[in-house]
């Protein structure tokens, strides 16, 4: 401890150099963390554990192709199925454009089965006052207190994708686990099939829960088989794949944010090389007149190491604060426009990570010359001016 | 070897080797110097005066003979127990003060006693004492950058003494200093060596400042040449 003060102390003794290393440290592990989250956020998403037991079906040719309705009835009568529900995206507008927020026109009934794990809580008097409401909706928690509505308002949505502009009663607010999930709205696909013509007797896709995660493969290829030769053939997907394909770009981000992560990780290594080098270099003389005053070859290297640390500390430590605040931005400013980053957090792990590479780094970049300038005889030390 | 002799160096022999060349400094010097001497080391450039003291003040090895230095037998102390050795019982006081340009004053003197398990209260105490003694004590808070050449050394001298050594070496002390300033230096090492009783060994080329010790020695094509006692 008492040798904290010369360690700080040494380690500003060219300000400028100190300050811009660790800028550039703080940046490097901002970078790294930020885009690290963000995988672990998207693979956390696409492997939502909760949707092991879903399927979506939809059209074989594209996800804007229509199926019948009357899918469900035979995808239905299968042994493994627990539940089947129409879901259509309806990608409605509350009063701005700006104000987006997942909305789908669903079969009522089913949801509470099909979405079990995310509609953890609700009110059994809010539920039985949706159904019997045709002009009803629920909506998550989170939804509700950013709008401020309250059950029994009415909220005005305005299609895009279907010329209809339902005014839908408040009927019920849930609870999830994540915040991520009480960002939607459900209301009665029925209103969809009466206001559009053409969706008569028609729906985008249908989920499926299975009874057990492990029906599910053979329960895929059943119903793609089944409807393979009618008119409208479908493509029967787990959820998770659904979401991947939804996140096409997802493997090569992953590719990419692993490379840039790398390079960045090269550069730092080069950075802090450098700046220690130089650092350590420029004190031969002093490092020698220590040795002289008493201390050992340990103890100097002990004091060279713990700048070295120290330095990588601060900017790793910046750099995840930095991060950390971007993360919070990106929650209240994005979260809302692209639903899986409501929740966008830098993990645990991230953050171990990254304070574990810069560290480690520092150490590297330090214990070279430290150990060159310490092995170094004294009074040659003394003669290098 | 003398009973109170502080420093003592039977055949010691120093070379430097480039390539297979042998370079031959020191060969065979003996010399003794008794506790509490105040001994000016004088002598031609390259005539090895730098590397006799810094063998006999324990940051280099001879090649051949024996250094018997404050008690100890220098050759039989392994690299940390040599760096033990001398933050026990050496000053150092360079040409170039050697200050450590980050900490100020008072802090550079500290230095030497965090090897110590002194508390900070006691060290304190110490490094006051120590820049009292300098007369600086005004100037502890001042970076070495804010200090004159003349007022850098004696911080460098108070360093030197924070720790109670027995031995100061001093490599041209007055080498970087003015005549005014050296004559203040100069006095201050007298001061040492006879109110302190440090013994003192120092190389210059100074005349004057070697009129200050009490007994002139002169290195030669290393070996001792001959040995002046200065008449006061
Ligand atoms: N590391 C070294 N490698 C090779 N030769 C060296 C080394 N150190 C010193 N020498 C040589 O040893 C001789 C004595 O050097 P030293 O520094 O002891 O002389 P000095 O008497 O102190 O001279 P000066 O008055 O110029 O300081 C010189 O010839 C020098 O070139
Ligand atoms: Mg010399």
């Amino acid at each position: 401890m008492k040798y904290f003060r010369l360690v700080l102390r040494s380690l500003f003794r060219s300000k400028r150099r100190t300050i811009l290393t660790v800028l550039f440290l703080a940046v490097s592990v901002f970078l790294i963390a930020t885009l690290q989250s963000i995988l672990a956020t998207l693979d956390g998403f696409a492997n939502n554990p909760n949707a092991s037991n879903r399927i979506a079906v939809r059209h074989k040719v594209s996800l804007t192709n229509m199926l019948p309705l009357r899918y469900a009835d035979w995808i239905r009568q299968q042994s493994e199925v627990e539940g089947v529900m129409a879901l259509q995206w309806f990608g409605g507008i509350y009063q701005d454009p700006s104000n987006f927020f997942p909305n789908f026109a669903a079969d009522p009934e089913p949801i509470i089965r099909i979405f079990k794990e995310e509609i953890t809580d609700y009110s059994e008097a809010e539920w039985r006052d949706f159904l019997r409401d045709r002009n009803g909706c629920i909506v998550g928690e989170a939804l509700a207190k950013k709008y401020g509505w309250r059950v029994g308002d009415v909220i005005p949505l305005q299609g895009t994708i279907f010329p209809i502009n339902p005014r839908l009663n408040l009927r019920g607010i849930y609870r999830s686990k994540r915040t991520t999930d009480e960002q939607a709205m459900y209301f009665h696909y029925k209103l969809l099939e009466e206001g559009v013509p053409f969706m008569k007797g028609r729906v985008g896709s249908f989920w499926v829960r299975a009874k057990h995660p492990d029906d599910v493969p053979r329960l895929i290829e059943r119903i793609d088989r089944h409807f393979s030769d009618a008119a409208e053939p479908t493509l029967s997907e787990t959820e998770n794949a659904f979401q991947l394909a939804f996140l096409k770009m997802m493997g090569d981000l992953a590719t990419i944010i692993h490379s840039i992560t790398g390079a960045v990780l090269v550069a730092i290594l080069i950075v802090s090389a450098n700046t220690m080098a130089m650092a350590i270099r420029e004190r031969t003389t002093e490092v020698a007149v220590f040795r002289a005053m008493g201390f050992t070859g340990s103890q100097m290297l002990g004091i060279l190491m713990a700048e070295g640390i120290l330095l990588a500390l601060m900017g790793g430590l910046s750099g995840l604060g930095l991060a950390w605040l971007a993360a919070g931005a990106l929650r209240t400013g994005v979260g809302t426009v692209i639903p899986w980053l409501t929740d966008f957090t830098i993990p645990v792990d991230t953050m171990l990570f990254c304070l574990h590479v810069t560290m480690g780094l520092g150490i590297l970049s330090t214990f070279i010359p430290a150990y060159r300038v310490v092995r170094r005889p004294i009074v040659e030390g003394l003669r290098a001016l | 070897m003398a009973a109170d002799a502080i420093i003592s160096c039977h055949a010691v022999a120093k070379s430097y080797w480039r390539g297979t060349l042998e370079i031959p400094v020191l060969q065979g010097l003996d010399l003794e110097i008794p506790r509490g001497g105040y001994y000016a080391l004088m002598g031609p450039s390259g005539s090895g005066k730098t590397t006799l003291l810094n063998l006999i003040a324990g940051i280099d090895r001879p090649t051949g003979g024996t250094l018997e230095v404050c008690g100890y037998e220098l050759n039989d102390l392994d690299d940390d127990q040599l760096a033990g050795w001398r933050s026990q019982h050496v000053g150092f006081i360079f040409q170039n003060y050697n200050l450590v340009p980050v900490l100020n004053a008072f802090e550079n003197v500290e230095l030497p006693l965090l090897l110590t398990g002194l508390s900070r209260r006691e060290r304190r105490e110490k490094v006051l004492e120590a820049l009292a003694l300098v007369n600086l004590t005004d100037r502890m808070e001042n970076y070495p950058r804010q200090l004159s050449g003349g007022q850098e050394q004696r911080v460098a001298i108070a360093r030197a003494i924070v720790t109670d050594p027995d031995l100061l070496v001093a490599d041209e002390p007055t080498g970087a200093l003015d005549a005014k300033n050296a004559e203040e230096v100069m006095a201050l090492l007298e001061r040492l060596n006879a109110e302190l009783g440090k013994t003192i060994l120092m190389v210059t080329h100074d005349p004057k400042a070697a009129h200050h010790a009490r007994i002139q020695i002169h290195l030669e094509k290393g070996v001792l040449d001959r040995t002046v006692e200065v008449n006061r």
